[in-house]
């Protein structure tokens, strides 16, 4: 029997290089000996990532995408599947510890220089995975059909109305109609559970082909490349299997133990992950008191209404998303990670780090002269954490970096 | 340098102190609360273990509120099920049109013309405690009170200007609004005096009371009534909510040992490593 299987294997590997690939990228692939929490926020993406393909699989069955019958499916889902309650908790906890995570990686990224040379594309294939999953969240929060459902898509896409000239018509493009209708929703559904998820998994391949390819970082900003042993393997590194893996997976039990405290005890997240206004059926002629979008698009929903200008708010809350492309050509520090640079780049990561917390806050709650003045001025501060960091990186006195890890 | 860079430092905490207590002050200003009039809402703990009350919530409910209020996500079966009532009993008592099959949904019993009625269609209830929230129920059925300039004599603290009338007010009686001479506080906390040593009052207007022996309740039946209906509303808003409680805790443990097993394994591992013959 044994003999059987493995003459099997043999016949497969000879036509599929099964071994060699999981030597290249697993069991003999080098990762840097020494890094820190924060490098496993990613594997942790890839954990998110998967729970929602797989629950938003189940969630098809059952779910209608008509005008009359999308909401009704979801408290069909919710009643009257079994263990439907399960699938949908898992796919809206899931939608908001995805973009907590995937914050938590970017931000490990801006502090130990992941973006620098030779890692720019890892980096832009990083941000447009984020891109797409902006895209993804807000096409998804239209599918139950509740009043923020409605009233979030209509604030959103009337954004498209700002462009000069083809704005009117391109905003009647996206919907389908003049108002959001069923028509809108199917075609949302469309887009929220084929395109963009090929789009997102596409995405991700890249972003791992190319970290392959150039090797994963660490808090030290240590090349590791720099000292190989006589096999041409870096001597501060490790195997990513078993070692990296099973580090990963105490991480994915923590992680999951906090993704079930959420789901099993507070699945509506206090009202931030479901918002409490969704629990009511779209309804055209009645607006909800406060339209707030979900907390992961908050900060940026604050830049657009910092701006008394439509289409200069749309602008900026572009550009606010569109500056993260850049960076690897911003930074011009000689070191890689926040622990060798200067004082400037810890005062400007700081400040940036509290004006996009306060710029969250900010989105989530309604507008008064004070907050829309403290809206302009974390604004201001978040802009000018990249604009100004050409001028602060290359200046300022950074710390001898450690040859070895 | 390091002259400038302290100087930066203090700078920078003090930009951050600034904020924060800028933050502190302004930006976390209250916004008016869901309760409107009625101030902050009293707080409701639902507790759907409580087979008796969510019994006596769905009874109120179906006696008092589902001849407008349909509950159009739920399944009349389903609440006999999860509320341990047999179904004879249930479809004999609380369920008045024979030809409705356990299967049914709980459709309500209005006419299509009822929005002449009220002006407003009364709204589905299935879900009102997951979108107004079940302190805002316990508080909005307890704030009506006397107002003769309204359509149907009352009108509500919680919900100035509500098109519903006061349905249970044969339970609770009339209740008005009145003004109370009150004792005055001190600073200290205690009750201000004057130099003859007697307590000194003020007029404090809008607080809510039972004209007495209007009610067939008293208060604390009329408050338990209000709680058990609320609860019940709470456990048909979300029918899975005890069931998801109690298995989360499962989940919970399920992912601790996890946890525990996969540190266990990750140590194991490592104490063998051994640089030389990883990468072989």
């Amino acid at each position: 029997m044994t003999e059987i299987a493995s003459k099997l294997f043999t016949w497969v590997n000879t036509r599929l290089p099964i071994v060699n690939t999981f030597e290249r990228h697993l069991s003999k692939h080098p990762v840097p000996s020494k890094v820190n929490f924060w490098y496993l926020f990613g594997a942790l993406a890839a954990v998110t990532l998967i729970i929602q393909i797989v629950t938003g699989i189940w969630l098809i069955m059952p779910y209608s995408n008509t005008e009359e019958q999308a909401f009704s499916s979801i408290e069909y889902i919710m009643r009257d599947v079994d263990y439907g309650w399960v699938i949908r908790y898992m796919h809206t906890t899931g939608a908001s510890l995805f973009f907590a995570v995937v914050y938590l990686h970017m931000f490990r990224g801006l502090l130990y220089g992941s973006y620098q040379k030779p890692k720019e594309l890892v980096w832009i294939f990083g941000c447009t995975i984020y891109l797409a999953m902006m895209a993804e969240g807000f096409l998804g929060y239209v599918l139950p059909y509740g009043q923020m459902s409605y009233w979030g898509a209509q604030v959103i896409i009337s954004l498209f109305g700002a462009i000069p000239y083809i704005g009117e018509s391109l905003e009647l493009w996206v919907r389908g109609d003049y108002y959001i209708s069923g028509i809108t929703v199917s075609r949302f559904f469309a887009l929220h559970v084929v395109a963009l998820p090929l789009v997102l998994i596409a995405l991700v391949f890249l972003h791992l082909v190319a970290l392959h390819e150039v090797g994963a970082g660490n808090p030290e900003g240590v090349d590791i490349e720099e000292y190989l042993d006589e096999d041409g393997v870096p001597l501060d590194s490790v195997p990513f299997f078993p070692y990296k893996v099973l580090n990963a997976l105490v991480a994915i039990g923590v992680f999951m133990t906090v993704f079930s405290i959420i789901m099993f005890f507070f699945p509506e997240g206090g009202g931030y992950f479901i918002e409490m206004a969704n629990f009511e059926e779209a309804n055209p002629l009645v607006t909800p008191d406060h339209i707030a979008p979900v907390w992961y698009y908050a900060p940026f929903y604050t830049m657009l209404r910092a701006i008394p200008d439509p289409l200069g708010g749309l602008i900026v809350m572009a550009a606010g998303v569109a500056i993260f492309f850049v960076v690897p050509w911003l930074d011009r520090s000689k070191v890689a990670s926040i622990r060798y640079k200067g004082i400037y780049s810890k005062i400007a990561i700081t400040m940036f780090g509290v004006s996009f917390l306060t710029l969250g806050y900010l989105g989530t709650v309604g507008v008064t002269e004070v907050r829309k003045t403290m809206s302009l001025v974390c604004t201001i501060i978040y802009f000018a954490y990249f604009l100004l960091m050409p001028i602060y990186t290359k200046y300022e006195t950074t710390k001898e970096v450690p040859k070895r890890l | 340098m390091i002259a400038i860079e302290s100087v930066f430092k203090i700078i920078f905490k003090g930009i951050i102190l600034v904020v924060l207590l800028f933050s502190f002050s302004e930006i976390f200003a209250a916004e008016g609360g869901p309760c409107k009039d009625y101030g902050e809402c009293d707080k409701f703990k639902y507790s759907l273990n409580d087979i008796e009350s969510l019994q006596s919530g769905a009874s109120t409910y179906i006696n008092y509120c589902y001849g407008c209020h349909s509950l159009k996500y739920s399944r009349w079966g389903r609440v006999a099920k999860d509320l341990q009532i047999p179904e004879d009993i249930f479809f004999e008592n609380l369920v008045f049109d024979k030809s409705i099959k356990p299967g049914d949904l709980m459709v309500g019993a209005m006419p299509e013309d009822s929005v002449n009625w009220f002006g407003v269609q009364p709204p589905d209830l299935t879900l009102v405690s997951r979108y107004k929230g079940d302190d805002w129920i316990y508080s909005y059925l307890r704030a009506y009170y006397e107002d003769s300039s309204k359509q149907y004599g009352v009108n509500n603290l919680v919900y100035p200007g509500t098109a519903m009338p006061n349905v249970l007010m044969s339970l609770q009686g009339n209740q008005k609004l009145v003004c109370k001479e009150i004792p005055v506080i001190a600073r200290n906390g205690g009750e201000k005096r004057d130099d003859l040593g007697n307590t000194i009052f003020e007029k404090k207007c809008g607080f809510l009371e039972v004209e007495e022996g209007t009610g067939a309740l008293t208060k604390e039946e009329f408050d338990k009534l209000i709680y058990d209906l609320t609860n019940f509303l709470v456990y048909v808003g979300e029918p899975i909510k005890a069931t998801r409680e109690r298995i989360g805790w499962y989940v919970v443990f399920y992912f601790l040992v996890f946890t525990a097993l996969s540190s266990l394994l990750y140590r194991e591992f490592h104490k063998d490593y051994n640089r030389e013959e990883a990468f072989k």
